[in-house]
């Protein structure tokens, strides 16, 4: 009787909820002429949003690819997979994230679950930093912002990869554990159950995963957001690129912006190439290859998975590395 | 059988966030947010929404012998919170971030950027930066090309060659009115083989009259600043909104358009400086349609192509507000 019972109240349910939902909304939509804000929040509040329309779809996927990871693959997977020496680990973490197309944001949950199965922290690491920097996308945009110029788009390439190893390797000296906010516990239990589910069962769970992870990690990428959009709305370009002249100090300024500004790494080339006559083309690889790897939103994300300590001893690594690597081959530009 | 209602709380925000952005393509406010060109990945997100929310209502009603619903695997790590245990205070925080965008989209009206966020990104850094393109490659062409950096002495006596201006002329009258469409055709695949990338920018350089399509607007605006010498003394037509910087003189604004890569927090700014007398009277964020010709000038030390316009008409809003860049097919 209960299991007949049971779609039917589900339906139900979805009916009821679909019902509520668009009472609530012809709500909301009446609230619009009811108060008048200044401009400025207009704009910020529509910026806020474009940011978060843009990033959902990836998010969207990365959190499904993270519930699929959890179903699908085992803790002894990973074990054959990754090579025992750190240094063959860290080169097969950056290339896998070099082949894998995923922006900064989609890529935060599918790592918080590869590291949560067992893959070594600086490991990661290196997928995390390189799967939004490297990608066929990022490549053409890169390439086409410059007026088709390879030159860039094939720099931003190489020498970020390189630099995404050096970070990886950094942090295979200093971290050994995982790192994750809430440490997994120590030995898991009947695994097995997983595999011996039917197919939907799985599919099933794989969503139900998905939508935790969601809930888990859309509020700090909501207050990415909301952040980025401010910065957006309130604080000049034109101040900040001020305070750059030479060398360092306008790589810093262009780090800076690229981290303040939080643009998704598909799109920051255009940005990129509006300075690129008033900068060194250092200055404007800094703001390449910083960007993808490291923005303020992306920052909140990554307090959603890895414990506050790392996050900033990881941020400083990557800001270090980033800025000495670019000082070292500025010679060759 | 036990109702959860934090399930079902959660199954109404992910049939929310569906709606809001159904809502968003239907009524064609997502113009105002994202380049069309990723028109598609964000209906995919719509429907990802859609199979959660389906997943998430299996777990408004669950048994009560078992509060992790049905056959949850139970393997994973405890690092995130299902919905089970009881409401807090941290979780109501939590809630309400995840409902803020979905209050803010459907409270707040969506805005075009204008003026105020022209001055945040520096407009005429940018403009600068931009003209300064064509310095480099005219330096680089001195050293590796002699013939080509001949091409503007000859172009600029274009206005001496009456039969060459006839058909100008007579190209100018069948594209006569560009912003008719208020929604430009290509909008949605603003890609042209490389061919004919080529041959527009051929054209622009022959015509003695430019008309600043939106869809040809970045094309011709890269084409202009590369070649500024060539250009000199064109007629130009072109749209977009008033936005002045406090060390302009009283007769000078720019005329310009955000163009949209991605979102529109990527948005950067094109456009020109313009020179009207009574430019003190049109206030930033007044959309017009211009006509004059270009010249070059200096600004603050930088060669600018400024244009001087000699009639103009306040225009409304348009449609399209942004810009998009042009994709020119490589393969």
């Amino acid at each position: 009787m209960n299991r007949r019972l049971r779609p039917v109240i589900v339906d139900f349910t979805g009916i009821v909820l679909f019902g509520i939902v668009i009472y609530i909304i012809s709500f909301g939509n009446s609230l619009q002429k009811m108060f008048q804000l200044p401009s400025s929040i207009y704009n910020m509040s529509t910026i806020f949003l474009s940011i978060l329309i843009e990033a959902l779809p990836f998010v969207l996927i990365g959190v499904i690819i993270a519930g699929l990871i959890q179903i699908f693959v085992t803790e002894d997977h990973i074990k054959r997979w990754i090579p025992k020496n750190k240094f063959l680990a860290v080169t097969m973490s950056c290339v896998v994230g070099a082949c894998f197309p995923a922006c900064e944001c989609g890529i935060v949950p599918i790592v918080r679950r590869l590291i949560g199965k067992g893959v070594p922290i600086y490991a990661g690491v290196g997928f995390l930093l390189t799967g939004p920097l490297i990608n066929p996308i990022v490549i053409m945009s890169t390439f086409m912002a410059f007026g088709n110029d390879l030159r860039i788009a094939a720099s931003r390439m190489i020498i970020g990869f390189v630099i995404a190893l050096v970070i990886a390797l950094i942090v295979s000296l200093l971290f050994k554990s995982n790192q994750l906010k809430h440490p997994i516990p120590p030995k898991t239990h009947t695994h097995q159950t997983s595999i011996q589910q039917p197919l939907t069962e799985r599919i099933g769970s794989t969503l139900i995963h998905a939508v935790d992870e969601f809930f888990d990690m859309g509020k700090y990428l909501i207050i990415g957001c909301l952040f980025a959009a401010f910065i957006q709305t309130y604080v000049s370009a034109e101040a900040l690129v001020g305070l750059g002249d030479g060398l360092a100090a306008s790589t810093v300024v262009m780090m800076g912006l690229a981290y303040l500004l939080s643009l998704c790494s598909e799109a920051d080339a255009f940005i990129a190439a509006s300075f690129k006559n008033l900068f060194p083309t250092t200055a404007i690889l800094g703001f390449l290859i910083y960007g993808p790897m490291m923005d303020l939103k992306n920052t909140f994300m990554l307090l959603s998975v890895f414990n506050s300590k790392f996050v900033f001893i990881l941020i400083s690594i990557v800001t270090g590395t980033v800025f000495s690597i670019l000082m070292l081959i500025h010679g060759f530009y | 059988m036990r109702f959860y209602f934090q399930q079902a709380f959660r199954a109404a925000i992910l049939l929310t966030f569906v709606i809001f952005i159904v809502k968003l393509h239907y009524t064609g406010d997502i113009l105002k947010l994202i380049n069309p060109k990723y028109d598609l990945l964000s209906k995919i997100g719509a429907i990802i929404f859609l199979v959660l929310f389906i997943a998430q209502i299996q777990r408004v009603w669950s048994p009560k012998n078992e509060s992790h619903g049905h056959n949850h695997d139970h393997n994973h790590d405890h690092n995130h919170d299902h919905g089970y245990s009881p409401i807090n205070v941290k979780k109501l925080l939590s809630y309400s971030i995840i409902i803020l965008p979905l209050f803010v989209g459907f409270a707040i009206p969506l805005t075009s950027l204008d003026a105020s966020i022209a001055a945040k990104k520096g407009t005429m850094l940018t403009l600068t930066n931009n003209a300064l393109n064509g310095v480099g490659r005219e330096e680089s062409l001195t050293d590796n090309n002699l013939e080509i950096t001949e091409q503007p002495d000859i172009e600029s006596d274009d206005n001496a060659e009456p039969l060459l201006e006839e058909q100008n002329e007579n190209t100018d009258d069948s594209s006569a009115d560009p912003y008719d469409n208020p929604e430009d055709p290509n909008l949605y695949s603003n890609t042209i083989s490389q061919e004919e990338f080529k041959r527009v920018v051929e054209e622009l350089k022959s015509s003695s009259s430019i008309v600043m399509t939106d869809e040809l607007y970045s094309t011709y605006y890269e084409a202009i600043n590369m070649d500024m010498g060539e250009f000199e003394g064109k007629e130009i037509t072109l749209n977009g909104f008033v936005y002045k910087e406090e060390d302009f003189t009283e007769d000078q604004f720019v005329l310009g358009r955000f163009i949209i890569t991605h979102c529109v927090a990527d948005a950067g700014i094109i456009g020109f400086l313009t020179e009207v007398d009574d430019a003190s009277s049109i206030t930033e964020d007044t959309w017009m349609e211009a006509k004059g010709t270009i010249h070059i000038e200096d600004y603050k030390g930088a060669k600018l192509p400024v244009i001087k316009i000699s009639e103009w008409k306040e225009i409304g809003e348009p449609k399209q507000t942004y810009l998009y860049p042009l994709s020119i097919k490589i393969l």
